[in-house]
C-alpha cells in the first residue's frame, strides 16, 4: 500500500512538474497611450502598420556588464544600450545614411565644421522629464572631461582632432533649450557620427555622480529599473546577471507609426543568455528563443528546409560587413631590445626580405583559391570581398577595386623571379642562402572556421612550393604576439564593422602611425612611399564632406593597398537570419545587433500568443 | 584535501571551540597562499582585461594607456598584490570587477546562491539514490539487481559530463518536457507561489541529474562493498543467530557502521560542491559562479577570478571542516579513540 501510494505522490510532482505552469503571457493587456504625444513625434517608415503587444526574445552569449552608455565596451552591453538610449542622430542600416532621432534636424556652417543641431521639441526620457540642451551639453562634458580618468577616454578620443600634429578637441555649446551646437577644430566628413557615437543621458539623474566622481559605476547592472531613466524606445524592467535582461516600453518615447500612434509596438524586449551558439540553436528550436543572430554556415541548409514547418523564416541579409584576410609581420623594432637594435625587422631578417618585397606578397595571394575557401568551409555561403567595406554595404561598396586573384602559375614565375627555387627538390623552394620559404600563421584557435581557413591556405600555398604551418593560439596570446611584442611571421584576422560602415572610422588601421595598422603598427613616420600615399588620402577621404570626393580617395587608397598586397583578401560570410515569422517589419542587418536594430517596429501579428 | 587532524577525543564543547579555532587560523595562511599563486597565475597568462579593446581600431593607444593606468595593471603584479591585500584587511574590500564597475562580491552573490542550489539538488540526486541501490545492490550480492545495477554504473561512469549533459538538453529540447536552459520562466513572477517552486524545480531537474548522476556510480559502489564488509563481521552472524529478521539485522545493525564511511566522503562532497557543477552551468545556461568565473578568467578580470577562487575556496574548507566534524560526532571509534 505504501509503495503504491508513494508511486502516486511522485506521479502528480511529475506532471506537476511537466505541465508547465499555464504561463501568464503578457498577452492580453493591451497598450492603452496614456501620455499626450510631444509636438515633435518621430514618424518611423515601415513595412505594415503593427499592433500593440507581445514581445521578442533574443538571445545573447553574455550578460550586460553595464547599462551605461560611455562605460560600454562590448557587444553584450551596447546591444541592450543602443535600445535604452538615443543619439543625436542615427545611421539608417539599410542606406548607411544619417538620420535625424534626438535631434530632428541640423544644418552645417564653417565649411562643415560646425553643425547646428536642432532637438526635438517636447521629447522626453522614461520618467516623463524633457530631454533639452542641457542633457545633450551634460553627457558631452562628462566626456570630454580629462580630469576624469576613471573612463574610457576612446569616445574622447573621437571627438579629439589631430590638427597639425596638435590634439583639439570638438566644442560644444547650448544656446538655448532646443538648439545644440558642435564645433569641429576642422572640416571632417565625419562629425555627424563621431557626436552620435555618445547616447544622451538624463543631467538630472547622473549629475551628482558625475560631481562626486562616480559616474563610472552609475547604471550599472545591480542599478534599481526605475532608477535608470533612458532616452530611448526601451527602459529596463529587470536585470538577472546570467540569466534574462527584460526591457519594457519608454511609455514617453516620440516614436510614432505612420498614422500616429505611439512606437514601440512590443511590450517588452527580452535579452535570454544562452552562452554557446548550439544551445541557443537549441533554445530556438523549444520557441524560448525568437530569432538567432548567429547560425553557422553549415545549418543554413537544415534551416532552409525547417522554416515553414517550424514557423520562421531565414532571413538573408546578404555579406557580412566583417572582413577575413591576413598579412606579413613587417614590424620593425622600435625600442632597442636584446639582439636587435631599433630599426631591424621583428622577423628574422631573411623572413623580412621575402615578406617586404610586393612580388612574394603577390605571388601569395595569387596562390590563395578563394572559390575553394567559400565552397569549403562556408558552404558556398560566403562573398570574395577585397577591400574593408565588403558589398553588404551599398553606400561604400567600390566593386571596381581589385586585386590579385587566383593564378597559381603566375605565383610560381613571381617566386622564380625572386631566386626562390626549389633548390632539393623536397618541393619546397628555398632562397639563395639554402632557408627553406618556410613560415607560421597564427590565429585565434577556438575559432573552426579560421582553423578551417588556415588549412585551406596551407594546401593552396604548398602547390607553389611554399610551406606554411597554421597555428591555433588562444584570443589573449595571440593579441599579445601581435600586437604588443610583434612576434609572429603572419597572422590571420578579421576585422569587424564600425558603425557606421565608413572607411573614415578606421584611421588605426588605414594609418602608417596606427595600432591597426597590423603590418607596420604605430611607424613614427611613413616608412615606405605607399603608405605614406595611404596617409595624405586618407586625411583627404574625411578632410571633405563632399561623398564623391571621399569615395575617390577611399578607392585610391584601398588599390593601393591591393597592388602592394599590404593585406592578403579572404572571403566573408554572407549572414542568414532566422527569426519567428509571428513577427513582423522584420529587416535584419548585418550590424549589430541584427535583428532588433529596429525593435520600435517590430510587432507580434498575434499578440498574446504563447512562445 | 585533508585538513588538519581528525578530531581524535569526544568532542566536548570545550574541545569543540579550540579545535573549531585552530582550524579557522589555519585557513588564514592558506587562502593567503591560494591568493598569491591565483595573483602569480593570473599575472603569468598572456594579455590582460584591455587585450580585447587594443584590436579595435577605434581605441586609440593613449586611451589603452590611460585605461590601463586607471586598473592599476601598469603596476609590477607584486605592488597590485601587496595593495589588494593591504585592501582587504584594512577595509575589508575585495576590489571591483573592472567590466562591471561594481565590487566583486555585488557581482558574485548570487552566482554563488545558484550554484549551492545547483549542487546541492545534485548531491541529493546523488545521495537518494546511491544509498538504497547500494544496499539492494549488497543484499542481493551476484543476484540480478547487483548486476544491472553494475552495469547502469559503469555505463553512467563512462558516460562524460559533458556527453550526459548535452543527451538531456536534446532531450528538453526534442520533447518539450524540460526548459532549454535557464533558471526561470520568463514570466515566473506572475505565478503563484507554489507555481514559481514548481518553475524553479522544473528548470532544476536536468543540469541536477547531469551533475548527480556522475558520482552516483561511485558512491553505489562504495556503499555496497562498505555494507558488504559489515555483513561479514561476527556481531552480524551472531544477531543473524538470534533469529533477527534479515530487514532489521540490515537496516538496525549493519547499515549504521556501513553508513560511517559514507558520512566522510558526504564531506568531500560538500568540499566540492562549488567545483562540480561548472560543466553543467555552462551547458544549461544555469546563472551560477561558475559561468561568472569562466568570463571573468576568459576577459582576465582579475579581481572578479580573485574573488571567485576565495569563494571557492572558503566553500571546500568549510565542507571539509564539516567532514571531520561530522565523522567525529557519528563514529564512536573515532570519538572513542
Amino acid at each position: 500500500m505504501r509503495g503504491r501510494a508513494a508511486a502516486a505522490c511522485v506521479a502528480l510532482v511529475a506532471m506537476w512538474l511537466l505541465s508547465g505552469c499555464g504561463g501568464a503571457g503578457t498577452g492580453g493587456s493591451a497598450f492603452v497611450d496614456h501620455e499626450p504625444l510631444p509636438p515633435d513625434t518621430m514618424t518611423t517608415s515601415m513595412d505594415e502598420l503593427g499592433r500593440y503587444g507581445g514581445r521578442f526574445v533574443a538571445g545573447t552569449t553574455a550578460s550586460p556588464k553595464t547599462f551605461n552608455p560611455v562605460m560600454a565596451n562590448e557587444t553584450s552591453s551596447s546591444d541592450v544600450i543602443s535600445l535604452m538610449f538615443q543619439s543625436l542622430t542615427d545611421i539608417d542600416y539599410m542606406t548607411q545614411e544619417d538620420i535625424p532621432v534626438i535631434a530632428k534636424s541640423w544644418e552645417f556652417s564653417d565649411g562643415g565644421r560646425t553643425v547646428t543641431y536642432h532637438l526635438r521639441r517636447g521629447a522626453r526620457f522614461s520618467d516623463g522629464h524633457p530631454i533639452t540642451s542641457e542633457d545633450v551639453k551634460f553627457c558631452y562634458d562628462v566626456v570630454m572631461d580629462a580630469s576624469d580618468p576613471s573612463f574610457h577616454s576612446s569616445m574622447r578620443d573621437a571627438l579629439t582632432m589631430d590638427v597639425g600634429g596638435k590634439q583639439l578637441p570638438f566644442t560644444f555649446s547650448a544656446p538655448d533649450s532646443y538648439t545644440f551646437v558642435v564645433t569641429a577644430p576642422a572640416t571632417d566628413a565625419l562629425i555627424l557620427p563621431h557626436v552620435a557615437n555618445l547616447r544622451i543621458m538624463p543631467k538630472h539623474v547622473l549629475e551628482p555622480a558625475w560631481k562626486a566622481g562616480r559616474f563610472a559605476s552609475s547604471y550599472n547592472t545591480a542599478t534599481p529599473p526605475e532608477s535608470l531613466v533612458t532616452s530611448g524606445p526601451w527602459r529596463l524592467k529587470e536585470h538577472l546577471e546570467n540569466q534574462q535582461t527584460v526591457l519594457e516600453r519608454n511609455p514617453y518615447w516620440f516614436g510614432v507609426d505612420a498614422k500616429g500612434r505611439r512606437l514601440p509596438y512590443l511590450d517588452q524586449v527580452v535579452f535570454r543568455v544562452a552562452k554557446d551558439q548550439d544551445v541557443a540553436a537549441q533554445m530556438f528550436h523549444a520557441g524560448e528563443l525568437d530569432g538567432l543572430d548567429n547560425v553557422k554556415a553549415e545549418d543554413y541548409k537544415k534551416y532552409t528546409a525547417e522554416q515553414q514547418a517550424k514557423g520562421f523564416v531565414l532571413h538573408d541579409t546578404g555579406p557580412s560587413f566583417y572582413t577575413n584576410f591576413f598579412w606579413f609581420n613587417l614590424n620593425l623594432v622600435r625600442k632597442p631590445e636584446k639582439g636587435k637594435k631599433v630599426g631591424d625587422p621583428k622577423v628574422e631578417a631573411y623572413k623580412y626580405a621575402w615578406f617586404s618585397n610586393r612580388d612574394f606578397r603577390r605571388a601569395v595571394s595569387m596562390a590563395v583559391d578563394r572559390d575553394a575557401i567559400v565552397r569549403g568551409p562556408f558552404y558556398g555561403y560566403a562573398t570574395k570581398c577585397w577591400t574593408i567595406i565588403t558589398s553588404g554595404n551599398p553606400r561604400w561598396y567600390d566593386s571596381t577595386i581589385t586585386a590579385p586573384d587566383l593564378d597559381p602559375e603566375g605565383a610560381k614565375k613571381l617566386l622564380d623571379g625572386l631566386g626562390l627555387k626549389d633548390r632539393n627538390g623536397d618541393g619546397v623552394r628555398e632562397d639563395a642562402a639554402g632557408h627553406p620559404v618556410a613560415f607560421s600563421l597564427v590565429y585565434n584557435g577556438d575559432n573552426k572556421l579560421r582553423q578551417a581557413i588556415a588549412t585551406l591556405v596551407q594546401d593552396d600555398l604548398a602547390k607553389v612550393g611554399i610551406k606554411l604551418t597554421p597555428s591555433g593560439l588562444d584570443f589573449n596570446t595571440l593579441v599579445t604576439r601581435t600586437r604588443h611584442e610583434y612576434d609572429y611571421d603572419a597572422c590571420l584576422l578579421g576585422l569587424g564593422s564600425s558603425v557606421p560602415n565608413d572607411p573614415g572610422m578606421g584611421p588605426n588601421f588605414w594609418k602608417s602611425s596606427g595600432l591597426t595598422h597590423y603590418w607596420n603598427a604605430g611607424q613614427p613616420h611613413p616608412e615606405t612611399r605607399a603608405e605614406a600615399r595611404i596617409d595624405s588620402l586618407f586625411q583627404a577621404s574625411i578632410a571633405t564632406t563632399d561623398l564623391a570626393a571621399r569615395k575617390a580617395a577611399y578607392h585610391q587608397m584601398s588599390q593601393i593597398l591591393n597592388d602592394e598586397c599590404f593585406v592578403i583578401w579572404l572571403p566573408t560570410i554572407d549572414i542568414r537570419i532566422p527569426v519567428r515569422n509571428r513577427f513582423g517589419n522584420v529587416h535584419p542587418s548585418p550590424m549589430p545587433h541584427r535583428i532588433l536594430w529596429n525593435s520600435a517596429v517590430l510587432f507580434d501579428k498575434r499578440p498574446g500568443s504563447k512562445n | 584535501m585533508e585538513l588538519g587532524r581528525p578530531l581524535r577525543q569526544a568532542p566536548g564543547v570545550e574541545e569543540l571551540r579550540t579545535y573549531l579555532l585552530r582550524r579557522l587560523l589555519q585557513t588564514i595562511p592558506l587562502l593567503l597562499g591560494i591568493s598569491a599563486l591565483t595573483f602569480l597565475l593570473l599575472q603569468l597568462a598572456p594579455g590582460d582585461f584591455l587585450a580585447t579593446m587594443a584590436d579595435n581600431p577605434q581605441v586609440s593607444p593613449a586611451a589603452l594607456e590611460a585605461m590601463r593606468h586607471r586598473f592599476g595593471l601598469d603596476q609590477p603584479w607584486w605592488t597590485q598584490y601587496l595593495l589588494y591585500l593591504k585592501n582587504v584587511f584594512l577595509h575589508l574590500d575585495f576590489g571591483e570587477s573592472f567590466s562591471r564597475h561594481l565590487p566583486v562580491f555585488t557581482v558574485l552573490k548570487t552566482g554563488l546562491a545558484n550554484t549551492l542550489l545547483l549542487a546541492s539538488a545534485a548531491a541529493l540526486v546523488t545521495w537518494t539514490l546511491a544509498i538504497p541501490l547500494g544496499v539492494v545492490a549488497a543484499v542481493r550480492q551476484y543476484g540480478w539487481p547487483d548486476r544491472a545495477l553494475s552495469f547502469v554504473a559503469f555505463l553512467s561512469l563512462s558516460v562524460p559530463e559533458v556527453l550526459s549533459g548535452l543527451l538531456l538538453l536534446w532531450l528538453a529540447a526534442s520533447t518539450g518536457w524540460f526548459p532549454v536552459g535557464g533558471m526561470r520562466h520568463l514570466d515566473h513572477d506572475l505565478f503563484s507561489p507554489a507555481g514559481r517552486v514548481a518553475d524553479t524545480l522544473r528548470h532544476l531537474v536536468l543540469p541536477a541529474l547531469t551533475v548527480g548522476l556522475i558520482p552516483l556510480a561511485g558512491r553505489m559502489r562504495q556503499m555496497r562493498s562498505s555494507l558488504l564488509d559489515v555483513l561479514r563481521l561476527d556481531y552480524i552472524t551472531t544477531a543473524r543467530a538470534k533469529g533477527l529478521p534479515e530487514s532489521q539485522v540490515i537496516l538496525n545493525h549493519a547499515l549504521r557502521n556501513a553508513l560511517n564511511p559514507m558520512i566522510t566522503l558526504f564531506g568531500f562532497t560538500l568540499g566540492s560542491l562549488v567545483s562540480g557543477s561548472f560543466v553543467a552551468e555552462t551547458i544549461f545556461s544555469w546563472p551560477g559562479l561558475g559561468s561568472l568565473t569562466l568570463e571573468a578568467l576568459n576577459t582576465q578580470d582579475q579581481y572578479l577570478v580573485m574573488g571567485s577562487v576565495l569563494m571557492a575556496s572558503v566553500v571546500l574548507i568549510a565542507g571539509n571542516l564539516v567532514a571531520d566534524v561530522l565523522l567525529a560526532l557519528a563514529d564512536p571509534r573515532i570519538r572513542h579513540g
